[in-house]
């Protein structure tokens, strides 16, 4: 999942920031601490951050806007990548616009 | 004349029952090449009277357990040269050393290379990986025959091996409108989850001689949705009745871009929240700050992702 906050600054230059989470099991092959893809590798997961049956994945996420920005839009992409980062399956996108006037 | 009648009539009455056990005697036997192997799992003639279900098996992942998705050759890394980027503990330094017992992976993704195949096929199969033969690994299937036959009995003890020329499905058909499979048998467990457990994993595969770990989705099922009283089996979901009989793509199929995307997003739902104000660090700091809460919810009966 991607969090793009876009906003213009006091010049009027774009500015993205992007903040991500990763969401599945994490396994190693038990000898070392790195982690491991494919099967013939993993031997056990060891920590698993993935979506779960009947649990809701709460994230909050905070952007720090500098002085005098009073705006900007965030969107939430939610993704599925299958096998590596290059084999996306987009499942959600949101845009929100963010004021902090009133 | 009758006495030579009487002659053949003998003959065919003594030959016929040697002539079945010598049939059933090379069903027994091994398959020495991926063509043979091919051959022998071969449910082709499943599509004259299944052309629906056949075509959606076609697509299906089932079809192709040995390619991974998008055309890829998921063994590959077990064919390398033992030592070289990229191989592993299950490689050999010799193409002609493979067997069967190097690809584990054949544990789901080929089970009757296991029963069925010799040492010959893994040889063949690695030269072929290594070759990118597509083609020749594309032959190389989870056919009708193995879910409907070698996969369709976990109590063996009891209810013994499946039969030959036996297809074991959701209702008994006596008679069979096939030349090999004769008859259908009822399956104590093709609607159950358990019987998709056989593969799609409960964790680390610890039986080898050097574990390994592909899916986990059984276990998720069994220890996460169970648990929330869950009360879906996997064909419920997976297997949902098209025109009245069960849809044997098994989606998701990964190679459908835009199928997989709608699955995904029916079963995976995102909320998003959002705040804008302004955080008083300290005492005449104020911050202006941006606050995105988001939530996802999923209806599966599993973790997202696995296998």
């Amino acid at each position: 999942m991607d969090v793009i906050t876009k906003y213009k600054d006091k010049d009027g230059k774009d500015v993205e920031n992007k903040q991500d989470r990763q969401y599945h099991a994490q396994a190693t092959n038990c000898r070392d601490t790195k982690m491991k893809y494919g099967a013939q590798w993993k031997v056990a997961n060891i920590r698993d951050t993935s979506l779960q049956p009947g649990q809701a994945k709460k994230e909050t996420i905070e952007v720090d806007l500098p002085e005098g920005v009073r705006s900007a839009e965030v969107t939430v992409n939610l993704y599925y990548e299958l096998t590596n980062p290059d084999q996306k399956y987009p499942i959600h996108s949101v845009t929100r616009k963010v004021s902090l006037d009133r | 004349m009758r006495l030579m009648k009487l002659a053949v009539v003998l003959v065919a009455v003594v030959a016929l029952p040697f002539a079945a056990m010598a049939m059933q005697h090379e069903g027994a036997k091994k398959a020495k090449t991926i063509d043979e192997l091919a051959k022998m799992y071969d449910s082709s003639s499943c599509k004259g009277c299944h052309s629906e279900i056949y075509a959606q098996w076609e697509k299906s992942h089932h079809a192709r357990p040995l390619m991974g998705v998008k055309g890829g050759l998921m063994l590959t890394p077990l064919a390398l040269k033992k030592g070289t980027p990229g191989s592993t503990a299950f490689s050999e330094d010799d193409p002609k050393k493979m067997k069967i017992g190097n690809y584990p992976c054949f544990k789901c993704h080929l089970p009757q290379a296991i029963t069925s195949a010799e040492d010959s096929v893994a040889v063949e199969l690695t030269e072929a990986l290594l070759a990118k033969d597509s083609a020749k690994v594309g032959k190389l299937q989870i056919t009708c025959i193995v879910c409907h036959n070698e996969k369709a009995i976990i109590h063996k003890r009891e209810l013994g091996a499946p039969e030959k020329g036996v297809l074991y499905g959701t209702k008994d058909v006596p008679s069979h409108m096939d030349g090999t499979f004769k008859t259908v048998k009822k399956s104590a467990i093709i609607k159950d989850p358990v019987f998709c457990g056989q593969c799609h994993g409960l964790g680390p595969n610890l039986e080898f001689d050097q574990a390994v770990q592909c899916a986990n989705l059984y276990g998720s099922y069994l220890h996460a949705y169970i648990p929330t009283g869950g009360t879906q089996t996997c064909q419920d979901c997976h297997m949902k009745p098209i025109n009245g009989k069960a849809d044997h793509l098994i989606a998701p199929n990964w190679n459908d871009q835009k199928a997989t995307e709608e699955l995904l997003s029916k079963a995976i739902s995102l909320d998003v929240q959002t705040l804008g104000y302004e955080w008083l660090k300290k005492a005449g700091a104020l911050v202006p700050k941006i606050v995105v809460n988001t939530k996802i919810t999923t209806t599966a009966g599993h973790r997202i992702p696995d296998g």
